[in-house]
């Protein structure tokens, strides 16, 4: 006897492959939707620590309102509007808004600087700017002179500004109210609005963070929408009674398509974060049943448990050990597809009952039937601590230009380190010659706004998308990523490297928050390390390590040994010329406001080689 | 430089499960004005009591002229020339100013050296001079801020803890005390370090400073340095760009550089 070979239960994971709710273009399906669901809840936010909920029935009203707001403003459809704001529910109706009124949306990273906002609202022809409070608001003040094009600013929330009157800016509250006076006297205006945008007409603008260069504005159709839509829920299927946490930016394709799209489309609840600080503690009130986040993500849950076993007691310890042992090694069954064996299954339920339980909710995935990553490279060890949490964590690979398909991993067949296979909708295939992985589908956007000659070199006459990522794809039809083709290293030795794989085992590491490994034409490998924080500060104080500040914390002794001895740990998995050789350590506490680091807080690989320059050419000057 | 004359290394400190500092590490060279710089509640006043041994640290040791006083009685560091003046300033109320001043000289055992520090302490206050035989409790903030300055100085201390001397006092008393603590610094070559919330004059006076945040430091630099830095214009001297409408109201993120 032995119990189920797969252990997650699949049939919650099981797709159906009809369409859900009927609609060609986005503001469609979202307005039949609303027809299904009505006064079942959508959406909620926390309000002065209350939660707060919003009904389907009542996020429609302020979108129509919206809507006709915009349709009073002179809002063309065709025209631009861009968002400036975190992650909020007016980020979702307001986004719902301008394509309800035949707009075309494009959002803006409330970290970017007032040269970003005023690039961005420039390329995208931007005639209305909704920005989220005062902050964002003198950004779009201190630019709006070079923007010929912007007629409107509107603003959420005007706490700050109630002695403040312009005549371009306008309170969001007053749009509505706007709106609602001018649907009672344009009757039949709205339905006109809500159908002026066929199918194949552009949608959404999604800038690329652009490492080099500008940003490039990346457009997407309502056809490559709803198609996503539709597909996405069948890798990541979801339904009413899912609850979702939606905290990454809604500028970025992953929590725009995989979060708000997707809950619109199958009507799971979207828990809106308080702020990107409060994720840990909004993940456990909010216990997402369908959970998906960036690596980075996944990596302060584990770096935050690892640390806590170090700081209990050595019974504790010895419990956590002994049951992510078992965890492992009934994953380990899982993932090669053998029968786990009674004794196993029962030292596996007993393990979760003492310790992976408790681990879980102390995450706050105690409820989660499946977790997702991607956008990012993922360390192998990583997924296979979560599966022997007993959580499936499936990833997958997409991007901005593909409109998140691409590969996803399913859950009867889980191979670490894959990106999974093609995901049902989309075709992938490996170019033969370059490696390079290629996409093609109704999925694949339409090209960059204003770069005509970009989107010649990413679309191929065959209708190939050109990810730029290079990979392989084994006898089943896995999926691997090598690199990013641009950021492979050919040492001068000519060996050739693949930066990531190393990075992300440095990764892996609680005390390293991100790394860049450098060595292109080089004669051997280096890497910048950029610390945690938290845990190295943690570290410090444990062995009396005297510091004050960051940068006096990234120059003691024991923190270089302690980096160090990481590094070695790595590095002995690897061969000789392929291990890192010196490192530094970035001495600045870097925020999402540097230009540095991506909205998602990773190292921009170009950017660093340039900033860092000096420090990379110190690490070469030994003899 | 010179072997600092106070050290804390990773100093941590706690009132029941309430930890108020949570790693500190400084360093004080002599004759030198060193000031640590925070909101209410950053921890401030707890690293002083914890220098001066009022309460003993967790973790993490403080040496004063290279030896450990952390975990000593406060009176035996007190004998080895560190002397506190408190948070409001504690004076002995019902005790004449003369009587407070000579209970801070009650360590010492050379007459005259006493006798020369109070024309000294009378010669940077003459107010306290005047209204030496009165109680203590009868005069106003400023002098009794005065009085517990006079009352460490007569301690003849190498190193003095200063905590918050600004503390409830005028713009114009302020500056007068601040004048006669780099005067203390400058003539008699006693070290100082201060604690305070007006970060202007602070910065002003010392020669280098901390910046306390929840307990952690987050800042250091020569007071030259820091007057300069961004976050400490906009959080600690209140001067910020006015931005586009000319009236600001929201916060920068503090990046500490």
């Amino acid at each position: 006897m032995s119990a189920v070979p797969n252990p997650w239960n699949i049939r919650q994971l099981l797709a159906s492959t009809q369409v859900l709710v009927p609609g060609d273009t986005v503001p469609q399906v979202f307005w039949n939707a609303v027809a299904m669901r009505g006064d079942r809840v959508w959406m909620r936010e926390k309000d002065l620590g209350i939660w707060q909920t919003w009904t389907w029935r009542r996020a429609a009203e302020s979108v129509r309102e919206i809507t006709m707001g915009l349709a009073s403003l002179g809002f063309e459809p065709g025209e631009c509007a861009s968002i400036l704001a975190n992650t909020v529910v007016e980020w979702v109706l307001v986004d719902l808004g301008v394509l309800s009124a035949g707009g075309v949306c494009n959002g803006i990273y409330p970290t970017d600087s007032d040269a970003q906002v005023e690039y961005l609202c420039t390329d995208s022809g931007t005639s209305v700017l909704f920005v989220e409070d005062e902050e964002q608001l003198d950004k779009a003040l201190a630019v709006r002179d070079r923007l010929p094009n912007l007629r409107w600013i509107v603003v959420f929330d005007m706490d700050g500004l109630r002695r403040f009157s312009d005549p371009m800016v306008l309170s969001l509250e007053a749009l509505r109210e706007q709106g609602r006076e001018f649907d009672r006297t344009h009757p039949g205006d709205f339905d006109r609005r809500v159908a002026s945008r066929g199918h194949e007409a552009l949608a959404i603008l999604i800038y690329t963070s652009g490492t080099t260069g500008k940003p490039k504005g990346a457009m997407h159709s309502h056809a490559g929408l709803v198609y996503s839509m539709r597909h996405l829920d069948r890798f990541l299927p979801q339904n009413e009674s899912d609850e979702r946490m939606c905290a990454l930016p809604l500028c970025h394709v992953a929590e725009r398509l995989m979060g708000a799209y997707a809950s619109i489309y199958s009507g799971a609840v979207l828990n809106f974060v308080e702020s990107p600080e409060t994720i840990p503690e909004n993940v456990r009130e909010i216990a997402p049943t369908v959970f998906f986040a960036v690596p980075r993500v996944w990596e302060k849950f584990y770096s935050a448990v690892t640390i806590s076993v170090q700081e209990s007691s050595k019974l504790q310890q010895r419990a956590y050990r002994w049951a992510i042992g078992v965890g492992r090694q009934w994953a380990g069954c899982v993932l090669d597809c053998r029968p786990v064996g009674v004794p196993l299954a029962l030292r596996f339920r007993l393990a979760r009952l003492l310790v992976l339980d408790n681990v879980r909710k102390a995450i706050g995935i105690h409820r989660a039937r499946v977790l997702g990553t991607g956008a990012a490279p993922i360390s192998p060890d990583l997924v296979r601590w979560y599966l022997a949490l007993g959580v499936p964590m499936l990833e997958g690979w997409g991007q901005t230009e593909s409109c998140v398909l691409g590969t996803w991993t399913r859950p009867e067949r889980i191979k670490p380190g894959s990106i999974g296979q093609a995901v049902d909708g989309a075709e992938v295939k490996v170019d033969p010659v370059t490696s390079e992985l290629l996409i093609r589908g109704p999925n694949v956007f339409m090209g960059y706004l204003n770069q005509p000659e970009k989107t010649a070199e990413t679309i191929d006459a065959e209708g190939w998308l050109h990810t730029g990522d290079v990979g392989t794809m084994d006898e089943e039809g896995f999926f691997r990523i090598t690199d990013r083709m641009k950021d492979i290293i050919i040492t001068a030795g000519g060996k050739n490297i693949t930066p990531s794989e190393l990075e992300n085992q440095l990764k892996f590491s609680p005390y390293i928050t991100d790394a860049v490994v450098i060595g292109d034409r080089r004669p051997y490998l280096v890497a910048l390390i950029m610390i945690d924080q938290d845990n190295v500060e943690k570290f410090a104080q444990d062995h009396d390590v005297p510091f004050s500040n960051y940068t006096s914390l990234t120059r003691a002794q024991a923190v270089l040994d302690l980096i160090e001895q990481e590094v070695s740990r790595v590095n002995a998995q690897f061969a000789r010329v392929e291990q890192i050789k010196t490192f530094r350590l970035i001495e600045q506490r870097l925020t999402a406001e540097d230009e540095e680091l991506t909205p998602t807080m990773k190292l921009k690989r170009q950017f660093v080689h340039k900033k860092y320059a000096d420090l990379i050419e110190s690490m070469y000057q030994r003899g | 430089m010179p072997d600092p004359l106070l050290t804390l290394a990773n100093v941590e400190s706690a009132y029941g499960p309430v930890r108020a500092i949570r790693g500190v590490s400084l360093s004080v060279p002599p004759a030198s004005i060193v000031a640590v710089l925070g909101a209410n509640g950053a921890g401030k006043t707890t690293i002083l009591k914890t220098i001066s041994g009022i309460i003993d640290p967790q973790k993490g040791s403080v040496h004063f002229k290279g030896e450990a006083i952390h975990g000593m009685d406060p009176a035996g560091i007190v004998r080895r020339g560190l002397c506190h003046v408190p948070e409001g300033r504690e004076v002995f109320p019902m005790l004449s100013v003369l009587d407070n001043l000579m209970m801070g000289a009650y360590t010492r055992t050379d007459r005259d050296g006493v006798r020369r520090d109070l024309e000294q302490v009378f010669g940077y206050f003459p107010i306290l001079k005047e209204r030496a035989k009165q109680q203590a409790g009868l005069l106003s903030g400023g002098q009794q801020q005065m009085l517990a300055i006079s009352r460490a100085i007569m301690g003849q201390p190498e190193l003095m803890l200063l905590d918050e001397p600004s503390l409830g006092l005028s713009p114009k008393l302020t500056r007068e005390i601040f004048d006669i603590v780099v005067r203390i610094n400058r003539e008699r070559g006693t070290t100082l370090l201060l604690v305070e919330q007006n970060a202007a004059i602070a910065l002003e006076v010392a020669d280098y400073g901390y910046v306390l945040e929840v307990g952690r430091i987050v800042m250091e630099d020569t007071c030259e340095r820091l007057r300069e830095k961004e976050d400490i214009r906009e959080f600690y001297l209140g001067m910020k760009d006015a931005g586009a409408r000319g009236e600001r109201r929201w916060k920068r993120k503090k990046t500490w550089r």
